[in-house]
């Protein structure tokens, strides 16, 4: 079986080489789509008939460990299948205008790349033993390294991948730790023995090695530093899959872990505090930099950063809750995380590829160089809104429905008197993460679509081709179905999270479901009534006089548009506040307060993370003190190598006659 | 069903009374004969009948933009119990679902104000959505206070149990009402955060968001605020009348004169805060609700114990 799985393999990347060059994408589309059929035909058996073995896929290369769906792999394999087909199907337009420029073999590797993305990702949450996962891990981490490397000519796009990739390793030697241990202990390294181990040996050393390494892939704070240099280095599309379902694969780890401790409280109650408070570091962490970001795809990755912190949230409720005996709580933290996981997936994917189209159009992602892209990109604009409303949990999109669940978690938690102090904290995190989403996207929104423009190449830009639009408009859909029919979105949710929970949850998901089917019929009224309020006004507006007139200027004559408010002033305020947590680097000079005509300037300025700085430097330091010290031992002098030469010879002697070596 | 549209009445009453309220206050205060008690109202009645002027920079979104900035605010407003009233609609976890109505409304009005261009609309965007984030997490703990007392989570249920309360709780709840009331302050745009009154455009807040608007729009953004104020005002006036006295007029009339004159009063004594102090003084109130959360929760348990 395994040399059928290889030939297939070879098969499809021999048809992408052999394919011309414009068709190419077209074979990766078929395979894509394919294998995203079979995923979602898996999921749809595996939902309903319960968990399918796929025993023989690996025996040869593996020995005993299967491949098998279960609830949750079903759950991560439909979110994977969706957002593959969405963004194969993207990268036609994105690529296009790079196929003169790159060398036919370049671009064949891409999208073996990409295909070798997509399926990894379902390997990765099929595989039931360690070291399947652990092969699929890491093919799934060379794939978006090469991915990232598309643009490899650039300096910055280099730097981006190796840092990714060595980032990536280091949490892949957690990784591999962590089921060595598991191994040893048990004498198998299926996620099922986690379980047994969590029995017989000390838990949580074993918890956080495989929290390290699962959170470097879902970019938990402090290793989320290599989100947002690899998002803006690697094209759009490979950004959305990464950002949108690839991060995932790290918090589909985390739940694995947590399914298998069910019966000891203590633990679970530990384990729920520890994902809680990473949760809600990781969530405030990223939103208050992606609100100061001026790059899109900076303040996207950021924001990909605070969308794991709100599923971790929503992990520890559902542990703690759990734990202090509440199956509402623990189910409406769970299908709340569950929920966002999927949410996410949509709206990050759409959200890339809205900045795939603005960059390809623009060539630059640099908001302060936009503005007014509504009236030249208006399909986009109209769904990156979309986009834009659900990412910031408003009402009536997907987003608000998963935070509702956390929320009503929380609240019942705060109401009954269980575990007060954590759902207060989570409360408080969640809402001050919402607030501040709503800065961070009413700024990339308003900076980037609205207003008007900044720079002449907006003037240039047009929409971008209707494969691309296609591609968006999948997750929109979703969004929407999911937004507007919420009590039908939830009951796979709901039935995904009772079989990871392992409780008997009716009355729990009885309770949460009524709301939802009136969050249903409020969400439509609240549809019908700005229907309403326009038709009203439309009508009321009909026979009177609509001038149009410049923008007030406040009594100024000579505004011209480089005077609009930039994305960097719009989030001043927000970093008075939070200057502590970023280090600026600025090139340039800013306009002197001495000088009443100012002259030209030329001012850039980069709010970096602090962590970034923190964890890339005190290694630099330490290198460049190392190398001071052996820089010593480098005279130049040939009497002086003879000396350390000689004194080498001395050591080894005396350490062979004391019998050391 | 008749109480509820009872409700809807009154709460609506309430809405379009507190400005003139405070607007006769703010007269007497000051030794003026003022405006009538009805003018707003009239006002608004007047927009109602223009036309309109819009910028050729702006979008559709512009357009839409007061309709979702009132239609967000109408469906919140039809949450709120006036004390043992019941609201017309209501639903487990509904104190959320209003919260982020609000902030739909406010996401509304920023973008729009993005929209013109307008370097001035777009510094009072800037500060709206800084504000608006920040007083997040107080009308979240505020909301969290009185699901923690009552063990509900919605107005409607939160408000009918809250009569069994235990009276070592009151003053807690009146410091929940003060805490929603400065979130009025922050959210309505008033003294000290923001002068409604003030007639340069560097240190406007709410209003110069709306530089742009005329005619029906503006009259409708006018509207939604009084429903917004209302939402607030009623909450607060709840909370105090659940330890004092828990019928629909007492909080009616105290959603009314209470937020009325207190803002009257507020907005004729004291200046408005430097800009740069307003972020201090709404952490402030961050700090002071999670204060009250926490009294409150202490409380609770040391009476259980």
């Amino acid at each position: 079986m395994y040399i059928y799985a290889l030939l297939v393999a070879l098969a499809v990347i021999f048809a992408i080489f052999l394919a011309p060059l414009r068709h190419k994408v077209w074979v990766a589309t078929g395979v894509t789509a394919i294998a995203a059929g079979t995923a979602i035909t898996l999921a749809v058996m595996s939902l309903t008939g319960g968990v399918i073995e796929l025993a023989h896929l690996s025996t040869e290369l593996f020995g005993s460990e299967t491949f098998k769906v279960d609830a949750l792999s079903s759950l991560f394999l439909v979110i994977i299948a969706l957002a593959s087909v969405a963004v194969v199907l993207y990268s036609r337009g994105y690529v296009e205008s790079y196929l003169k420029r790159f060398s036919s073999a370049h671009i064949s590797l891409h999208y073996t790349a990409l295909v070798t993305l997509c399926v990894s990702m379902m390997l990765v949450v099929m595989s039931s033993g360690g070291f399947s996962f652990l092969f699929s891990w890491e093919l799934m981490t060379i794939a978006s390294f090469l991915l990232i490397l598309f643009e490899a000519e650039r300096q910055d796009v280099r730097r981006a991948a190796l840092n990714y990739l060595v980032m990536m390793h280091i949490g892949f030697i957690f990784l591999v730790a962590g089921f060595v241990m598991l191994y040893n202990v048990t004498g198998s390294a299926n996620f099922s023995a986690i379980e047994q181990y969590f029995k017989i040996a000390a838990p949580l050393p074993l918890f956080i090695i495989l929290f390290i390494g699962f959170g470097m892939k879902a970019g938990l704070f402090p290793m989320h530093i290599w989100l947002p240099e690899a998002h803006p280095a690697a094209p759009s599309h490979v950004s959305a899959i990464m950002s949108g379902v690839m991060i995932k694969t790290g918090i589909y780890g985390v739940i694995r872990m947590m399914q298998a401790i069910d019966h000891n409280i203590e633990l679970l109650y530990t384990i729920g505090l520890i994902v809680l408070l990473s949760g809600i570091i990781t969530g405030l962490w990223g939103i208050i930099l992606a609100a100061m970001q001026n790059d899109i795809k900076r303040l996207l990755a950021y924001s990909s950063i605070e969308n794991v912190g709100v599923i971790l949230i929503g992990l520890g409720i559902a542990a703690v809750g759990h734990a202090a005996g509440s199956n509402l709580i623990g189910m409406c933290g769970m299908c709340g995380a569950l929920l966002h996981i999927v949410n996410h997936s949509f709206f990050k994917t759409m959200l890339f590829m809205g900045a795939g189209n603005i960059y390809s159009k623009m060539h630059t992602t640099t908001m302060n160089q936009m503005g007014g892209l509504a009236k030249q990109m208006p399909i986009t604009a109209i769904l990156v809104m979309f986009a834009t409303v659900a990412i910031c949990a408003l009402p009536p999109l997907n987003g608000f429905v998963s935070e509702l669940l956390m929320y009503i978690g929380m609240f019942n938690g705060v109401s009954d008197g269980h575990e007060v102090l954590y759902s207060v904290a989570a409360i408080i995190a969640l809402s001050l993460i919402g607030g501040i989403a709503v800065l961070a996207f009413t700024k990339l929104y308003g900076i980037v679509f609205l207003g008007s423009p900044r720079s002449h190449h907006v003037a240039e830009a047009t929409e971008v081709d209707n494969y691309r639009i296609c591609a968006m408009a999948i997750p929109a859909v979703m969004i929407l179905f999911i937004g507007l029919l919420p009590q039908v979105a939830i009951r796979p949710i709901a039935y995904i999270a009772e079989a990871v929970t392992g409780a008997d949850s009716v009355a729990a998901i009885d309770y949460f479901s009524s709301t939802l089917t009136t969050l249903c019929y409020v969400s439509w009224a609240l549809l019908l009534v700005i229907a309403l309020l326009y038709f009203v006004k439309r009508h009321a507006q009909r026979n009177r006089k609509i001038e149009t007139g410049p923008t007030w200027g406040c009594g100024f004559t000579a505004l011209n548009t480089r005077m609009q408010y930039t994305g960097e002033s719009y989030s001043e305020g927000m970093e008075n506040i939070a200057k502590t947590l970023i280090k600026n680097t600025v090139d340039g000079r800013s306009v002197d307060k001495s000088e009443i005509f100012p002259s030209k300037h030329n001012y850039d300025i980069k709010h970096k993370d602090k962590v970034d700085s923190l964890l890339g430097q005190w290694w630099v330091k330490m290198l460049h003190r190392l190398n001071e010290y052996v820089m010593r031992l480098r005279t130049g002098r040939v009497n002086n190598y003879i000396t350390f030469a000689l004194g080498f010879l001395v050591v080894v002697l005396i350490l062979t006659l004391v019998g050391i070596i | 069903m008749l109480v509820k549209l009872f409700n809807t009445l009154l709460m609506l009453l309430v809405a379009l009374s507190i400005t003139g309220v405070i607007n006769r206050t703010r007269a007497i205060l000051a030794g003026r004969k003022g405006i009538r008690f009805m003018q707003h109202i009239y006002n608004v009645g007047l927009q109602l009948r223009k036309g309109a002027v819009y910028s050729p920079t702006t979008t559709i979104l512009f357009r839409i933009a007061p309709c979702v900035y009132l239609g967000a605010a109408l469906m919140a407003f039809l949450f709120i119990p006036i004390a043992d009233l019941e609201p017309i609609l209501s639903f487990h976890g509904d104190i959320i679902f209003v919260a982020y109505l609000l902030s739909l409304s406010r996401v509304a009005i920023v973008l729009a104000a993005l929209d013109t261009g307008s370097s001035f609309e777009g510094m009072g965007a800037a500060r709206e959505a800084l504000y608006g984030a920040l007083v997040e997490p107080a009308l979240m703990m505020g909301m969290a206070t009185l699901a923690l007392f009552c063990g509900y989570s919605s107005f409607a249920e939160i408000f009918s149990t809250a009569q069994e309360l235990n009276t070592n709780l009151t003053v807690v709840l009146l410091l929940v009402a003060y805490v929603f009331v400065i979130i009025m302050f922050i959210e309505a745009g008033r003294v000290p955060v923001d002068d409604p009154r003030t007639h340069l455009e560097l240190t406007m807040i709410h209003e110069v968001m709306c530089l742009d608007y005329s005619g029906v729009d503006m009259a409708m953004i006018h509207i939604a605020g009084w429903l917004k104020n209302s939402i607030f005002a009623m909450i607060a006036a709840n909370a105090v009348a659940v330890v004092i006295c828990f019928h629909w007029w007492f909080a009616a009339l105290l959603a009314v004169l209470g937020t009325g004159i207190a803002i009257g009063i507020v907005e004729s004594l004291r200046a408005r805060n430097k800009l740069v102090r307003n972020t201090t003084y709404i952490l402030t109130i961050v700090a002071m609700s999670a204060l009250v959360l926490l009294t409150g929760f202490l409380l609770i348990q040391n009476i259980e114990i």
